[in-house]
């Protein structure tokens, strides 16, 4: 049954860290897979699962460096007492461990637990003797040793001084596993010889040292250097980063022998390793040689005929960096031009995935020239040795899938760009250029036949690339104009991609015009078009199309004038009322009044609208035309376009009129409108209102006792204690907390923020410990103005301190809404208590039998409340009298149900809703303050007393007396 | 060199998504952080990430003809890296999400970036790119599992054994190896003597006579369109890539419309040079976007025609052997007069059709590469056996209708 419950909370926990520990608490979490780790009952496979959220969030898991410290402590101890024969559930505490101490920063502070967890791991390493023989160890020490690498890794310099050491094991493995220690071994010589580089006056000598582990000569900044180096994050990027980047170097003069043996070693067995972690090894190699100039590239020559040679994606990759690093230093000419020859035949190979192939193409775009002429700054450049020719084996074909295909069409676009393709002449350029075209034709042709909507999209991409190459070639640019009309009338609903390639067209090419000649010709085509087979579909792709035409000021309009009275006038039963179309009509209207043409097209424009107001069947629409009419007749030219044109700046803040003029119709204005703003920063908070007591307030006092002050007998508390609970029948009894604040801006905040209106505000939980909040609103927040006050009514589940997540929706002066998150509000334990609901005829006296029933209740074994959760505890500390009467009067005032004068021993009672009590009896000993606690929600103790603790420790600050405090709680079972 | 998350979802086209199983690696995700400084954007949450993951790789909103940040023509998806736009408090672009994806599996992973991030690092400066790949595809072959099409138990029982897995293959984020298919690797393999290292990648002892088997296998490819103005295209792979100079089959196929009749002709012609003796050999005519066949009067002058109705299909099987003149033909008519439609396709509209050819020949090569039993030299002290085999495999070759328009397809046209 456990391992069911645990797989499904792992995998609910890994699915949603989040929404998981809204339920609980990460402490809490953490806590129970420690208990369940360390419990014999449980299996090593549940335990192996317990272990993936520590590998997966330690830094969730364990939020401070103390608990990553306390927990490592806990998980080796662990690791000491499990059997050697549960090799996997060993190997995964060693990564869970490595995630922890990493995670945590306990690595790179260089914590005890990870000293002793280092050594541990070292312990592992160096321990080849294998009892078993069934090599159950071996897996173990290959995990150690990929946790020190890792470790290294995250904290370089960390093994610098364990070099010689790690190098010797390495040799002397001779198990599959030697791959392990090589891996390890050339990341902690990597980054040693980078730590050389930037010490001054590091060189040949200290290199010698550092692989001789000789310790006394290496260098003293040790600890200093490889402490900077967790800060500085350069040591962990790859060094190999093209013809821009530099290479940290160290001086050695050419006599590096013991350097050069040991490379020649590792590269001797890298052949050995797998394909992966050749490519790995061989990367950090290149980048120690790169590092050391007094080692010639040449060591790596060996290699190469089978690195050439390889199928293996990540081997080539790793001899382009090479290539790289040292050019032609290592890569003669010849080796060029069959690098780039194979990346072309891999780029199309049919036995390749298509991410492999995309991925050679981008090779070829970034390829490591030895002499490069671009200074290479990231951008796609084509290697001079890519001729039309051998390029041609990647020409793009309709059979490709999309990816494949565009990237072909990209990389075709350069090679026949860079041949020239201006004129009609026979040269390769212009030959192929004519074959994207017509391979273009090809996919419109598809698209035109009814092609899927990944083939539509993948057309509009290529037209774009196309474009975005040639659009200067008229013959094509303009013939793709005329097809893609043709093609548009045919399928309408491809209205948005055509607006997309219009827009994104005109944005990249902005010395181009094709987009506007695209949007002419769509003008002509829907206008010229027969109306007798117009769908309604089709009309409202139409006016989708016309609205973006009427952007374009050079565009005439007299043919979408034209168009629209056509569609309008004919008793067409079709747009008798559609409010969807009209809106449409409009927006082409709308459009049309702000265009500068509009002079000669008031007169058809003005029929058109009073037609809408007229005749048009929606009252809507007609009020909305018959706005438009009126702006367009009565205003002068100037005026409308002001009032209009502020609709169509964008997010214009400094916007005080668009309500008016952008509600008529759909356009970026309404959109900007119904769109909520989204603000990053903060704009207000809400801050507690000053501290009143909550719950009933004590005015009772001399009201008429209906019980005796003193004299509270058992039979009689009883009664007060079943008079008190009967009013916990009703549900909603007491059951709310509540909290009230105050809503104010925060500082400099912009003055755009400083009237705000309709603030609604909405919290989220953090954990579920409370029931959901309702949204809250303000009508108004004005910077002068006395901040609003906002009362938080919180009903608790279970009343434990929380945080609660709040945003806000509001509206500005301009009109527009907007999103902003205000800082968490923290609920403090204290900020739920409450005096005692009791009945409002009791008095003192009433309270004080209360006060003394529950006590007895909780202290005995009877009464009504579950036995279970209940309990006792005490809380001393050393307080002075005066200081303890301060405290009293400071904090529990509202609670308190003895008298102030009385001052033998106070009595305060908390009430925490829906259901729990908190009771204390405050009394002066010989030694110290007693705290003497009873609850019947024994959940409450750590917090009450955390709570003791603070106020007592600041009272006690304040009092310049500063003993231990003591905490003793016991709880009943 | 390592990845910082990997994710593997399974769908139905597009239905049913869901992620099957996902691992993050939190101290490579630790040395992200301090690579990238104040552009860092952490991994979000397994259901964001698959959100985004579906409306990059086209799947989300399926139907949806258009949406914008799915189908917007600047979306560069001809990189094998994504962009995910992670919105919320962590906002921010993930880059560069590796995916990978076959039938119903994708496998995604997001490797590290060991550079500078501002600007953007070119793809191929990342060693961690291609150690992704690498991951992923071993990944990919391990769980779809032998002839690439798994069964949902099997698939199930692969993924429950991933945990086990990724701690050989990448415990902490680093590729080391891609999973073995078949058995686990035995750890009690008796380790060399001496000084000599054992192999990482040679998993078990052989116990029998060594034999090295040397198989040179061709793949031919061909378009050919009947049409002056368009040159016929071939191309040969495998192992070695090189130029013919003749295509092995050469045919011609005439598509004539006569009144919901299709007049059907073609010739299929044998190369003198390729030997005649086929393991199979066979040509299929489909026929997209009419009604079903209704009466098939077509005759051939040499093997077997089969019908298939519902598919709209032709299936005429040459047998081991072309006849002794090397050249086969097909005449008749068919009608399309069946009670239903037939299968749609938007390549093949009207008379824009072709024919198909599936065959293969054992022990020949169109290269004329072959490898000599003799050459072969291996450095090992067992003697192993050498065997040597050829053959050709006929791959996307197409005959268009000459009558009819034929697509533009394929790269050689310029050699």
């Amino acid at each position: 049954m456990m391992a069911v419950n645990w797989a499904e909370r792992i995998s609910a926990f890994s699915r949603s860290p989040s929404r998981f520990l809204s339920g609980t608490t990460a402490e809490a979490f953490l806590a129970e897979l420690l208990r369940e780790l360390r419990d014999d009952r449980a299996t090593y496979s549940v335990k192996v699962l317990l272990l993936s959220p520590l590998c997966e969030h330690p830094a969730l898991l364990c939020p401070s460096d103390s608990v990553g410290e306390e927990t490592a402590l806990e998980l080796m101890s662990v690791f000491a007492q499990c059997p050697p024969k549960s090799v996997q559930f060993r190997c995964h505490l060693l990564l869970a461990l490595t995630s922890v101490l990493v995670c945590t920063s306990c690595v790179s502070g260089r914590s005890r637990a990870s000293q002793d967890f280092l050594d541990l791991l070292l312990q592992i390493a160096e321990d080849t003797i294998d009892l078993h023989g069934d090599g159950a160890a071996r897996s173990v020490r290959a995990t150690a040793c990929d946790c020190l690498r890792e470790l290294e890794a995250c904290s370089p310099g960390l093994l610098s001084q364990r070099l010689e050491l790690l190098g010797g094991l390495r040799q002397r493995e001779a198990s599959r596993i030697h791959q392990a220690y090589a891996a390890l071994h050339t990341l902690v010589l990597r980054n040693a010889v980078y730590q050389l580089t930037q010490q001054t006056g590091a060189g040949a000598e200290h290199l010698k040292a550092l692989l001789g582990g000789n310790t006394s000569v290496a260098w003293e900044a040790e600890q200093d250097c490889s402490l900077m180096n967790d800060k500085d994050s350069a040591i962990l990027s790859s060094l190999i980063l093209g013809p821009m980047g530099t290479v940290p170097t160290l001086q050695t003069g050419p006599d590096c022998k013991e350097l050069r043996s040991v490379l020649s070693s590792l590269l001797e067995d890298s052949y050995l390793l797998t394909p992966l972690c050749q490519a790995a090894l061989l990367h950090r190699l290149t980048e120690v040689v790169s590092m050391v100039p007094g080692v010639p590239p040449a060591v790596f020559r060996a290699q190469l005929l089978r690195l050439l040679g390889t199928s293996e994606v990540c081997l080539l990759h790793t001899t382009l960096l090479m290539k790289c690093a040292f050019t032609d230093s290592l890569f003669s000419a010849e080796d060029e031009a069959f690098i780039l020859k194979r990346l072309v035949v891999l780029s199309q190979h049919p036995l390749l995935s298509t991410p492999e192939k995309l991925f050679y193409m981008d090779c070829i775009l970034h390829f490591p020239e030895n002499r490069p002429i671009s200074c290479g700054d990231g951008d796609e450049t084509l290697p001079v040795l890519l001729t039309p020719r051998l390029a041609s084996a990647l020409v793009p074909t309709v059979f490709n899938d999309s990816a494949t295909m565009l990237a072909r069409f990209n990389l075709l676009s350069l090679v026949y760009l860079e041949e020239g393709v201006e004129g009609e002449g026979e040269g390769e350029g212009s030959r192929g250029l004519a074959y994207l075209y017509e391979h273009l034709t090809s996919l419109l042709d598809i698209v035109q036949s009814g092609g899927s909507r990944e083939i539509i999209v993948t057309f509009f991409r290529a037209a774009f690339l196309f474009l975005f190459y040639f659009c200067q070639v008229e013959r094509y640019s303009s013939g793709l104009t005329e097809k893609l009309c043709k093609l548009y009338l045919c399928h309408t609903y491809l209205a948005p991609h055509l607006i997309n390639l219009a827009d994104q067209t005109q944005d990249r090419l902005t010395e181009s015009s094709w987009a506007v000649e695209l949007l002419k010709a769509l003008q002509v085509v829907i206008t010229k078009a027969p109306l007798a087979q117009l769908t309604l579909q089709d009309l409202s792709q139409h006016l989708k199309m016309l609205t973006r035409v009427a952007e374009e000021g050079e565009i005439p309009q007299t043919n979408t004038l034209n168009f629209l009275s056509s569609i309008i006038t004919p008793s067409s039963s079709s747009l008798s009322g559609d409010w969807r179309l009209g809106n449409s009509l409009l927006g082409v209207c709308r459009r049309l009044l702000v265009h500068p043409s509009l002079d000669s097209l008031l007169l058809p424009l003005a029929d058109i609208l009073q037609h809408l107001t007229c005749h048009y069947g929606n009252t809507d629409i007609q009020d909305h035309a018959r706005l438009y009419y009126t702006l367009l007749t009565t205003l002068s030219r100037e005026k409308l376009a002001g009032v209009l044109a502020q609709g169509l700046t964008e997010g214009g803040r400094q916007v005080k009129k668009r309500s008016l003029s952008s509600i008529m119709a759909e356009g970026e204005g309404l959109t900007s409108m119904l769109t909520i703003h989204r603000v990053e920063k903060a704009i207000f908070r809400l801050i507690e209102a000053g501290c009143e007591p909550r719950g009933e307030p004590q005015t009772e006092k001399g009201s008429d006792l209906t019980l005796n002050e003193t004299e509270s007998s058992p039979g009689e508390a009883n009664v007060v204690l079943e008079t008190y609970r009967a009013q916990f029948e009703d549900p909603n009894f007491a059951s709310e907390v509540i909290l009230d604040y105050q809503l104010t801006h925060m500082e400099a905040i912009d003055p755009h923020f400083s009237q705000l209106f309709s603030v609604r505000l909405h919290f989220n939980l953090t954990d579920n410990h409370y029931e959901e909040l309702s949204d809250i609103s303000v009508p108004c927040l004005f910077r002068e103005r006395q901040p609003p006050k906002v009362r938080l009514r919180l009903k608790p589940r279970r009343p434990y301190p929380t945080t609660l997540h709040a945003s806000a929706i509001f509206t500005t002066q301009d009109g527009l809404s907007w999103h902003t998150v205000l800082p968490d509000i923290h609920v403090a334990f204290q900020q739920a208590f409450m005096s005692p609901p009791a009945p409002p005829a009791w008095g003192r006296g009433g309270k004080q039998c209360l006060f003394e029933g529950l006590w007895d209740e909780i202290s005995s074994e009877g009464g009504l409340n579950d036995p279970a959760d209940c309990a006792t505890s005490l809380f001393c500390c050393q307080l002075k009298e005066a200081a303890l009467i301060a405290l009293v009067e400071k904090h529990f005032l509202p609670y308190l149900i003895s008298d102030l004068s009385d001052e033998e021993e106070f009595k305060v009672l908390f009430f925490l809703p829906p259901l729990s009590h908190i009771l204390l009896k405050i009394r002066t000993e010989e030694d110290a303050v007693h705290f003497n606690i009873a609850t019947d929600n024994w959940q409450l103790l750590p917090h009450i007393s955390s709570y003791l603790l603070t106020i007592t420790r600041y009272r006690k600050m304040l009092m310049a007396n500063c003993d231990a405090s003591l905490l003793v709680f016991k709880k009943r079972s | 060199m390592s990845v910082r998350a990997l994710w593997i979802i399974s769908h139905e086209k597009g239905e049913n998504v869901s992620v099957r199983f996902s691992r993050r690696f939190a101290t490579v995700e630790h040395r992200a952080k301090s690579l990238a400084g104040s552009s860092y954007v952490a991994v979000p949450e397994e259901n964001t990430v698959l959100q985004l993951l579906l409306t990059e790789l086209g799947l989300s909103d399926s139907e949806k003809s258009y949406v914008a940040l799915r189908d917007d023509c600047l979306h560069r998806q001809r990189s094998p890296a994504m962009e995910l736009r992670v919105d919320g408090p962590g906002k921010g672009i993930l880059w560069p999400v590796l995916a990978i994806s076959q039938g119903p599996l994708i496998l995604a992973c997001l490797p590290l970036v060991d550079a500078p991030v501002e600007p953007r690092p070119p793809l191929a400066s990342l060693l961690s790119v291609s150690q992704g790949l690498t991951l992923l595809a071993g990944l990919q072959t391990f769980l779809l599992g032998p002839g690439g099409k798994p069964d949902s138990e099997g698939l199930a029982s692969r993924l429950a054994m991933l945990p086990a897995i990724l701690l050989q293959v990448c415990p902490l984020g680093s590729p080391l190896d891609v999973p073995i298919l078949g058995a686990p690797a035995t750890p009690t393999v008796p380790i060399p003597a001496g000084n000599q290292k054992q192999p990482v990648w040679k998993t078990g002892l052989h116990r029998g006579r060594a034999v090295v088997n040397v198989a040179l296998i061709e793949t031919v490819r061909s378009m050919q369109y009947g049409n002056r103005s368009r040159q016929d295209l071939w191309d040969v792979y495998g192992t070695v890539t090189c130029k013919v100079p003749v295509p092995p089959i050469l045919g011609s196929y005439r598509l004539k419309e006569e009144e919901n009749q299709l007049h059907v002709s073609v010739t299929l012609k044998l190369h003198e040079s390729v030997k005649n003796s086929f393991e199979y050999c066979e040509a299929h005519l489909p026929f997209f976007n009419r009604d079903q066949m209704g009466v098939v009067d077509v005759k051939v002058s040499s093997g077997q025609l089969d019908v298939s109705k519902e598919k709209n299909l032709l299936i005429w099987a040459m047998g081991q052997k072309f006849p002794k003149s090397r050249e086969v033909t097909m005449e008749g008519k068919i009608s399309f007069s069946g009670p239903t439609p037939g299968p749609t396709d938007s390549l093949c509209t009207e008379l824009t059709a072709y024919i198909k050819l599936y065959f293969k020949v054992p022990d020949m090569t169109l290269s004329g590469c072959s490898v000599d039993q003799h050459s072969v030299q291996v450095y090992s002290s067992a003697k192993p056996r050498i065997v040597t085999s050829r053959e050709l495999l006929s791959k996307e070759y197409f005959i268009w209708n000459s009558t009819g328009t034929a697509p533009v397809s394929s790269g050689q046209m310029m050699l």
